[in-house]
């Protein structure tokens, strides 16, 4: 199951505007098709380190990375990298649902158009496709061209979702995906989640401990910036090598 | 129990005194509208759309010139300030966004629009007309442009303020450069609320008549050169009511009631944008 590393940091250490040092020395590898999730308390980091990957935080000033991440070869921490032709290959889902004031083809279609595919045929071939793997086509087949805003909640984060497989990306990483969600519509993302990672690498930052046991091949464990553990799921959660990695998980701070 | 009762009477005394507080204010607005339309109606007939004013004294005429014109003004006053309102309020919910240089500007663009139109007016004489040495449409729709500005300004920026940040950041995450995700997104997010600005910026324009006193003025035959004086409805109204003719009066009220239903049209048609946008 180890297989190949897709992107990995190494000693990435981030500070936010003012010098916060909210990421200290933190390595890990997120293997190629296979789910990792990273826990931990809130403010522990993880989020911060998922913005990482795909440099969101260079769209606020006088944020400051130094290490590496390492993305199939690459530095994509160097400053020569395009980080707008990154962006579509790692692709990002959001904690509340962001569908965009168009249509939900338009929404579907937007990454691609911005890659500028115009041809309508090509367009559509691939919005289907995309909506289909994100498990939502029979719910919106008939309504492509109706308001992304009159699709239920678990319906937007599925339409996101497909927004960003639309672009075939080689990573995808998930920002809390279901903490605005009602349980079914959960489970149907978590089920998406497990059925993507044959097509995309998934990186998903998740408060629940259920959820991460349930759908990751790994864990990190994330404390005060520092990444405290990383390993298999399963060794995580019936036998984590760090005292701090037990009490949290056996819910004894956090 | 007794505190129970209480409460009903309270909520009763604030029903009945905001009750009241409402018909006051639709009282008035009902008897100026209705003023306007009794006195209006009566006053309206076709040659006062087709026949330029008679000379002072004379029965008849109408006013041509000032419709044609008061359309011209307030058309490039809305060329001029939609773009310039529009861009700013951009400049400063998006690249400005938090910044001290935004929040200065937008104490002064409140400042901006509460200040007398007349002010307004005197001020665009003072660096157009005086300096060209004559009055001129393009003065008065500058003058429009003014007071249109500000308010454009302030509602793009609150509109662009409510589109939330997680949104701009899935376009961001999708690989889009910033002016496509303020164009495609953030904007199409906004629309109807920036058009409702707009839209009430031109109601509040094209009723004003004290800009266009020291710009435009006045011009009793017909034109459509913006390089020179050009009449409009409102600078009409103001000197036919004040004027000593029985005439005059009955063509300022039909005047008058144009205006009124022209707001009227402008604001049920932003309505009907909004209606119409949201149902697609």
């Amino acid at each position: 199951m180890t297989g190949q590393i897709e992107i990995e940091a190494k000693n990435l250490n981030f500070y936010y505007a003012g010098d916060i040092h909210a990421l200290k020395q933190v390595s890990l590898s997120a293997y190629k098709n296979n789910v990792t999730s990273l826990i931990g308390p809130s403010g522990c980091g993880k989020t911060t380190l998922l913005r990482c990957f795909n440099r969101m935080h260079d769209l606020y000033p006088k944020n400051r990375y130094e290490g590496e991440i390492i993305f199939q070869g690459t530095n994509i921490l160097s400053n020569d990298i395009d980080i707008i032709n990154l962006r579509s290959r790692i692709g990002m889902v959001f904690q509340k649902p962001t569908p965009f004031p168009m249509t939900i083809f338009d929404n579907i279609a937007y990454g691609l158009r911005l890659k500028g595919i115009k041809n309508r045929s090509e367009l559509s071939g691939k919005v289907e496709k995309a909506i289909k793997d994100a498990a939502l086509w029979d719910e919106v087949k008939d309504k492509l061209n109706v308001s992304a805003y009159e699709l239920s909640g678990g319906q937007q984060q599925r339409l996101v979702i497909a927004r960003a497989l639309a672009v075939e990306p080689e990573v995808l990483l998930f920002d809390e995906p279901t903490s605005a969600l009602d349980p079914i519509s959960t489970a149907k993302i978590e089920e998406l989640i497990v059925q993507l990672k044959s097509k995309v690498t998934i990186i998903i930052v998740t408060h629940n401990m259920q959820q991460a046991a349930r759908i990751s091949d790994w864990t990190g464990f994330m404390m005060l910036g520092e990444l405290i553990e990383f390993d298999k799921t399963d060794k995580i959660f019936t036998a984590p090598s760090e005292k701090l990695t037990e009490d949290y998980i056996t819910g004894r701070f956090g | 129990m007794r505190r129970e009762r209480l409460r009903v009477i309270q909520s009763r005394i604030a029903f009945v005194l905001s009750t009241l507080t409402a018909l006051f204010g639709i009282f008035w607005l009902v008897f100026i509208i209705g003023d306007v339309l009794i006195h209006g109606i009566g006053a309206l007939n076709i040659n006062l759309f087709i026949k330029d004013p008679a000379p002072a004294g004379v029965e008849g005429g109408g006013l041509r010139n000032a419709f044609v014109g008061h359309l011209l003004i307030t058309l490039f006053a809305t060329l001029i300030g939609v773009p310039v309102g529009v861009l700013g309020g951009t400049f400063l919910a998006e690249y400005a966004r938090g910044k001290r240089i935004a929040q200065i500007i937008s104490i002064l663009s409140d400042i901006m629009v509460s200040v007398p139109a007349i002010v307004v007016g005197t001020f665009v004489y003072a660096i157009i007309v005086k300096p060209l040495g004559h009055f001129s449409g393009w003065a008065g729709a500058v003058a429009l442009a003014m007071i249109m500005i500000p308010v454009v300004l302030r509602t793009t920026e609150d509109m662009l303020s409510l589109v939330s940040w997680t949104v701009r950041e899935a376009a961001f995450a999708l690989g889009a450069p910033y002016y496509k995700v303020i164009i495609q997104v953030v904007y199409r997010g906004a629309a109807t609320g920036i058009l409702t600005g707009i839209l009430l910026s031109i109601a509040r324009v094209t009723g004003e008549a004290a800009p266009l006193l020291f710009t435009a003025f006045n011009n009793s035959f017909f034109s459509t050169n913006m390089n020179e004086p050009i009449a409009s409805l409102t600078v009409s109204i103001f000197q036919y009511a004040m004027g000593p003719y029985e005439s005059w009066h009955t063509q300022a009220w039909a005047a008058s009631l144009m205006i009124t239903v022209f707001i009227l049209i402008i604001t049920i048609l932003g309505r009907l944008i909004i209606k119409w946008r949201y149902k697609k």
